[in-house]
């Protein structure tokens, strides 16, 4: 195979404030024709650059300074506008982070889709269209005649990302660029999507240029790997052996980055306890004409919290997990059942967006004296004393005192919404999603961070999240939610070792293991319709229309919640009570990557 | 279709609604209505006797069903002012004028408006475009009635381009009534023009650094293709909004210029009724630019559906 | 409000500032002191063309043009000053109950605001005055209740987007009171666009003012006002076509300080 990307002595240094940095620093590597090669780092690393670079997509504040990009025998960097145009879409093709935003809002998906081709040849109308069609089915999209008469806002996010997908691939390019494409997308539809790529890859032959944050992405889809740290390569080479042997400093965080929870259950009293709950939630605010839509985002939900655990709640997004946590919080007022706690609970919330959740124009001394003036803290000397200790025990110090929130970065942000919670005497934390929006290496500290002060102060965690790996390590029980039920509910070992429930098995499966280190496994190219759009009937299992083992009596009725742990409490709500993992292991011929 | 219905009905409410606010203000202003028609030096009785003609002693919810009634029939009564004419005649003469003129600044602002804005932002930075911004900005803070006096300074007076104060009625002549408008329609057009480009032209530089103008350029797509294509549709429908804006303000803009270029429309009607509280000529009006200002927001609400795709309920 | 250093100067917001401090000082002065009376009439010196003992001439009175016009700037500001302060004051309130707490109060109030917003300021001025009677103080109220409704509007939206920000929950959480929230935590966040929106409310008040009493409608004769002055001015443009350039360009020049700030203003804000 020949060689057909090839970047040599790269330097793209970056305007800001009058200043130029490097963010690129003398990159160089190349890839053969068919190739997989991923790009890992941080946000700010310099690997989406290199990409843009390529893609003459570089903003205006990033300039070029050295080095040359050859793509098929051709001098990139030094192609005018047009002669460059004429090799994008065509040749070369590039998928973004954000499928919601990627697709033009007022253009028709068939126009988007057929563009490249519009473009670069001179093929009819009725043949474009012909070619957009088959693009569309291509890649897993059903109805592509009716997906083409539709704008993007129609479509799901997994829906856009296969479109965008489509419009990639429409002109069977050499190289496919992907940057980051599965990061905004749920688990289940970020499996679907990946096992697309390895599809056409393995199909076409196309070369792909995978840009990921995430090791477990990359290893799930390539053969090499990079790993950029601060514009610079720091290791290289097939990622196996990079996960395996990794040599940098910085490698080697990213591949064991979850610290573990060392603390043992010791189930006591519950000090919150849900019977029956039943929660709403208002889409938006009524108006003369509108009816508001209330919508019963939980549904007949049992759960109790004990003292003192690290308690994990898990699902795809829309499942209703922050709901439920908003409920808890006193948030959202909407509901009937019973919802009990303790009474000097003070339950604290953590956001998932660092950026939100501290008020931009107030320093941090004042947002973490706030709950100090709640608790009626007169003196400012002493509610000073008091955020200052604070500071230093979350890991910052009382210089941040004076600090705007825009001054820090987003995990010394989490830290601040941490340590203003402990300020309110909270004993029990809700913490939603809290490093989902974080770098890998910055993740594990705030992790650290929580299980220290869990340890420290006996404090209860209810961590909400859709990162089974980080679940997996840290907590003690773990409650998975599918549409507003608790399908599953189980200590942390029992379920990843006996997930009973079928969705919870299809979770485990699409999430891309962390710890075990066997080879990348190719799964059956199940790349599966989309999930976004079944329709869930009024009886029966609310699982029953993406169920791979559905019975009639799975139609017409819906199962309860019950015990089938041996030893241990380990309930699920499904008609064959974990009985189905002994039928999947010969469905699939033993192909059992994860359990 | 459930969706325009709706918004009729709102219309219809809306219009209702400020009818009766201004048909209630009208009504409690101090100062009797048939005293301000007689002048005072009339007689207790001769007051009394045209305020029973008036129905002026009627309670106020039925002088206000009165009232409507003659409204939607077109009927808004007798001038206070003016003995011998209905407010209704009056109008007759003074709208379409006011009409004419309103039309030919809309035009005057879309026609240089909307190519400005585009080459504005696609050589923003350079010096063309900070030479439309800088001209923009001082165009946008002459008042409109400064602008119809340099106007007629220097294209009537000096110039002799046309003749201060001449005016040719519509009925006598379209074409003619269109010639006499030019220079008032562009003293109200300018600092519209000026809002319209610096609204336009903004709207395209914050559509240009969104997502999906870096996958058409990923596609292969030229600049002015991407401008052209992608991003003019998107650009174009918050202007659509600020269109409803303008042509509102063109419906002030044109009553102070009627004042200066002394042009019988209803803006110089509604001045001098103002001036001699001729209540009922004020009332209609109120009640005609209301029903325009609505009706033209209604339209443009409607157009923005047609435009904007997300919208469609 | 993320201030970013550019290594632009902010121009338009020091050029905005000059301007606006130069005539706010210039009318500031002519409250007590300017080179001639403002009413007096000296019938020897009638329409005399701009010299030096009169930079920009006399009226057909003989009464001194600059004098006029720094007095009469005064007037302007005033009124302007006035009216934004009392859209402001009511409109933050106003904006900031009914976007906090939403229902259908709000949604009544923010109707009658989107009708009072869709019409031009001065026809709505044009229609207080014709009930209200022409005057300053008459113009003072119909512009101030005018302008209330565009700071409703914006503090109402900067509610409505905060409201829904994770720090305004944190603070829900944390038990905090909705008053203290809506005035201590969330106002802060709007003082750039409230700032803006009083740059705007200035540069309106002032053409709106001038306009009103250019219709006659507005400052009553024998006080000077701008816009009065220009009123006049047109009858004599033939022949003495000074009389209108010094009013003019005042008003032109105050309305550009202005536009130039909330211009500036809003380059901070991004």
């Amino acid at each position: 195979m020949g060689m057909l990307f090839d970047v040599s002595h790269l330097t793209i240094g970056f305007e800001d404030k009058g200043q130029m940095n490097k963010v690129v620093n003398d990159l160089s590597f190349s890839m053969d024709e068919g190739e997989i090669l991923g790009v890992v780092g941080e946000s700010g690393s310099g690997k989406s650059m290199t990409a843009l670079a390529a893609m003459g997509l570089l903003s205006p504040q990033a300039h070029i300074l050295d080095g040359t990009i050859m793509f098929d025998g051709k001098d990139m960097l030094a192609l005018s506008e047009k002669e460059r145009s004429a090799i994008s879409g065509k040749d070369m093709s590039m998928i973004f982070q954000e499928p919601m935003t990627s697709l033009n809002p007022v253009m028709k998906i068939g126009k988007q889709v057929g563009e490249s081709l519009r473009l670069h040849t001179s093929l009819s109308k009725e043949q474009i269209h012909e070619k957009v069609i088959r693009a569309l089915s291509d890649v897993g999209l059903s109805d592509p005649e009716g997906l083409c008469k539709k704008y993007p806002h129609e479509l799901s996010g997994g829906m856009r990302q296969r479109v965008m997908i489509a419009q990639a691939m429409v002109c069977s390019p050499k190289l496919l660029i992907a940057d980051e494409p599965t990061t905004a997308l749920d688990v289940i539809v970020q499996g679907q999507i990946l096992k697309l790529l390895r599809k056409l890859h393995r199909e076409r032959g196309v070369a792909i240029l995978f840009i990921s944050h995430d090791l477990n992405v990359i290893r799930e889809i390539c053969q090499n790997v990079i790993v950029m740290y601060n514009g610079d390569i720091v290791e290289r080479g097939k990622v196996l052996d990079v996960l395996e042997h990794p040599k940098h400093e910085y490698t080697k965080t990213l591949v064991a980055s979850i610290p573990d929870n060392t603390t043992a259950d010791r189930k006591r009293r519950p000090i919150v306890t849900m019977e029956h709950l039943n929660v709403f939630y208002r889409d938006h605010e009524g108006g003369f004409f509108n009816k508001s839509g209330r919508q019963q985002v939980i549904k007949e939900l049992n759960l109790q919290v004990y003292e003192g655990e690290l308690m994990g709640i898990v699902g795809e997004s829309g499942c209703g997990k922050s709901t439920l946590a908003k409920t808890i919080v006193g948030l959202n007022t909407d509901y009937n059942g019973t919802l009990k706690m303790d009474e000097d609970l003070h339950p604290q919330m953590v956001f998932q967006d660092p950026f939100g959740s501290l008020n931009p124009a107030r320093r941090i001394g004042w947002i973490m004296s706030e709950p100090l003036r709640v608790r009626g803290i007169r003196t400012k000397r002493e509610r000073r004393n008091m955020v200052c200790d604070m500071l230093t025990k979350i890991g910052l110090d009382s210089s941040f005192y004076d600090r705007y929130p825009h001054e820090l970065s987003g995990g010394q942000r989490q830290r601040v919404s941490i340590g203003a919670a402990l300020l309110m005497n909270s004993r029990l934390l809700v913490a939603d999603e809290p490093v989902s929006a974080l770098d890998v290496t910055v993740q594990s500290q705030i992790l650290e961070l929580l299980l220290d002060i869990h340890k420290k102060g006996g404090l209860t965690i209810l961590f909400i999240s859709h990162d089974l790996n980080i679940v997996r390590h840290i907590c003690h029980r773990v409650a998975v939610i599918y549409l507003g039920q608790i399908v599953e509910l189980a200590p942390v070992d029992e379920i990843y070792k006996n997930p009973c429930h079928p969705y919870t098995q299809m979770l485990f499966e699409s999430a891309l293991s962390g710890n075990d280190s066997r080879t990348a496994h190719f799964a059956p190219d199940d790349i599966g319709a989309d999930i976004e759009d079944t329709v869930i009937g009024d009886t029966g299992c609310p699982f029953y229309p993406r169920c791979k083992y559905r019975t009639q009596r799975c139609e017409a009725q819906a199962p309860d919640f019950v015990n089938v742990g041996a030893d241990q409490e380990h309930f699920v709500r499904c008609f064959f009570e974990g009985k189905i993992t002994l039928e999947k292991n010969e469905l699939h011929n033993g192909d059992m990557h994860i359990i | 279709m459930k969706y325009i219905l709706k918004k009729i009905v709102t219309l219809i409410i809306t219009l209702l609604f400020i009818s009766l606010i201004t048909f209630t203000a009208f009504s409690v202003i101090p100062g009797d209505a048939a005293t301000a028609r007689l002048g005072t030096d009339a007689t207790p009785e001769q007051v009394a006797q045209l305020r029973e003609e008036m129905g002026l002693d009627d309670p106020l919810p039925e002088r206000y069903v009165n009232w409507l009634g003659g409204a939607i029939r077109g009927d808004f009564g007798d001038s206070y002012q003016y003995d011998t004419s209905t407010v209704a005649s009056l109008m007759a003469d003074r709208l379409p004028v006011t009409l004419i003129l309103a039309v030919m600044s809309l035009v005057l602002i879309l026609v240089i408006s909307v190519p400005l804005g585009i080459v504005s932002a696609r050589y923003a930075g350079k010096w063309l475009d900070t030479l439309i911004n800088q001209v923009s900005q001082v165009t946008m803070a002459i008042p409109a009635f400064f602008l119809g006096i340099l106007i007629t300074y220097i294209f009537g007076l000096i110039l002799s381009w046309f003749q201060p104060g001449a005016f040719v009625d519509p009925s006598v002549s379209f074409w003619g009534c269109v010639a006499s408008l030019i220079f008032p329609a562009i003293a109200v057009a300018l600092p519209k023009i000026a809002m319209v480009v610096k609204f336009l032209r903004n709207s395209i530089l914050s559509e240009m650094p969104k997502d999906y103008v870096r996958t058409a350029y990923s596609r292969g797509n030229g600049k002015s293709r991407v401008l052209y294509v992608h991003i003019l549709r998107n650009a174009l429908i918050p202007v659509i909004t600020f269109v409803a804006i303008i042509i509102a303000e063109i419906m002030a803009g044109s009553i102070i210029v009627e004042q200066v270029f002394g042009i019988p429309g209803m803006g110089q009607l509604l001045i001098t009724s103002i001036s001699a509280r001729d209540y009922p000529v004020v009332q209609a009006i109120v009640t005609y630019i209301t029903a325009i200002v609505v009706i033209v927001n209604f339209l443009v609400d409607i157009l923005y559906r047609l435009v904007d795709p997300r919208v469609k309920a | 409000m993320k201030i970013s250093i550019k290594k632009k100067r902010n121009y338009n917001l020091i050029i905005g500032l000059c301007l606006t401090g130069f005539f706010a000082l210039m009318a500031l002065v002519g409250q007590f002191w300017t080179p001639y009376s403002v009413t007096s009439m000296d019938p020897l010196s009638v329409n005399v063309a701009p010299c030096l003992a009169h930079p920009f001439g006399t009226d057909n009175f003989g009464r001194d043009i600059l004098s006029r016009v720094m007095n009469g700037s005064g007037m302007t500001f005033f009124v302007a000053i006035c009216t934004v302060l009392m859209g402001a004051v009511i409109g933050t309130v106003v904006g900031a109950l009914t976007g906090y707490f939403g229902g259908w109060i709000d949604e009544i109030i923010m109707r009658i605001n989107d009708i009072l917003l869709s019409f031009p300021s001065v026809l709505l001025a044009l229609l207080f005055i014709s009930f209200l009677g022409p005057g300053t103080v008459n113009v003072i109220l119909a512009l101030g209740i005018l302008f209330i409704p565009s700071f409703a509007r914006i503090v109402r939206s900067e509610m409505i987007r905060c409201k829904e920000l994770d720090f305004v929950k944190s603070a829900k959480v944390m038990g905090v009171g909705p008053f203290r929230i809506m005035f201590v935590h969330i106002l802060p966040n709007t003082l750039v666009s409230m700032l803006t929106a009083a740059a705007i409310g200035f540069n309106n008040a002032v053409l709106a003012e001038a306009s009103m009493s250019y219709l006659g409608l507005g400052v009553q004769p024998p006080l000077p006002s701008l816009g009065r002055m220009l009123s006049e001015a047109q009858s004599y443009l033939f022949n003495t076509p000074w009389y209108a350039i010094a009013p003019g360009v005042t008003i032109i020049l105050i309305i550009l300080g202005f536009s130039m700030i909330s211009e500036g203003l809003r380059a901070v804000e991004r």
